[in-house]
């Protein structure tokens, strides 16, 4: 990493159609295998491209930044996740200062019956991504974090439990509580 | 026979519906849990290419990292 480092210190004047792989290789392959869940996380929980593609420009240069501070003691996916999600929540905070939004009433999901037997059904594929993200926006945002983490096949029970400060059993109870909260948004989407 | 054309057409025009409502349905996809969903949304949503691009910009502009203090530093006041 150290050579990449220097390179990028040393040609101040690259021109900017310069690739990341000329300017920081090692950091191209750390962006090319985690930047699409980092996008796809930061879009889910913004609702909004343009937003989430500043989001994520801004998450992996804190990374690019913090590259040094990485003792691998949590695997690297995990770590940059960490910081995506306090990306996010400080945006939404910040966006909840000035604009104050209803929150879904969380009891109400919960006591929400639901058949999450059966599946879940798109005629049109084109609508999956305007379904899913009318639906995780009626959720309370902690389902809708556990439920975009637990899809990430890469990441356990335990290290969802981490990033969310909770044990690996409660977030099993409560992706219960999440998963059949979905199914009830989603299919009130059709 | 101008009636029994009429019933003929009309047979043939729910045939269609019909045909046309049965497609769809097979047309449909199905995910058998809302991880499979999301899997499949994220899988299709790729990170736009201008993401990459800033990045590459923002990077160069960044002044050299410093490298990481020794340990033994970090024991110091």
């Amino acid at each position: 990493m150290a050579d990449v480092l220097t390179q990028a210190a040393l040609e101040p004047e690259l021109s900017t159609q310069v690739g990341l792989e000329t300017v920081a290789p090692d950091f191209a392959e750390l962006y090319e295998a985690h930047s699409r869940q980092m996008f796809y996380l930061c879009l889910r929980l913004l609702g909004d491209p343009a937003k989430a593609e500043d989001a994520t420009h801004d998450v992996f240069l804190k990374v690019w930044r913090k590259l040094g501070q990485f003792r691998g003691e949590s695997s690297c996916r995990t770590w940059i996740y960490r910081i995506a999600i306090n990306h996010c929540r400080n945006l939404q905070q910040a966006w909840a200062a000035r604009h104050i939004q209803p929150a879904a009433d969380d009891a109400a999901l919960q006591d929400t019956v639901a058949d999450t037997s059966s599946p879940l059904q798109v005629l049109e594929l084109k609508e999956l991504g305007e379904r899913i993200q009318q639906s995780l926006d009626q959720l309370p945002p902690e389902y809708r974090l556990l439920l975009l983490l637990v899809a990430d096949e890469e990441l356990s029970y335990d290290q969802i439990g981490s990033l969310t400060g909770q044990t690996a059993g409660a977030v099993r109870g409560k992706l219960h509580r999440a998963r059949k909260a979905f199914a009830v948004e989603f299919r009130k989407t059709a | 026979m101008k009636p029994q054309s009429s019933n003929f057409q009309h047979e043939q025009k729910e045939q269609t519906v019909e045909a046309q409502q049965a497609a769809q349905k097979t047309a449909a996809t199905e995910f058998a849990t809302v991880e499979e969903a999301l899997r499949f949304d994220a899988a299709r949503t790729p990170v736009p290419e201008s993401v990459k691009i800033r990045l590459a910009d923002s990077v160069r502009k960044e002044p050299a990292p410093q490298p990481p203090r020794p340990w033994w530093r970090r024991l110091l006041p």
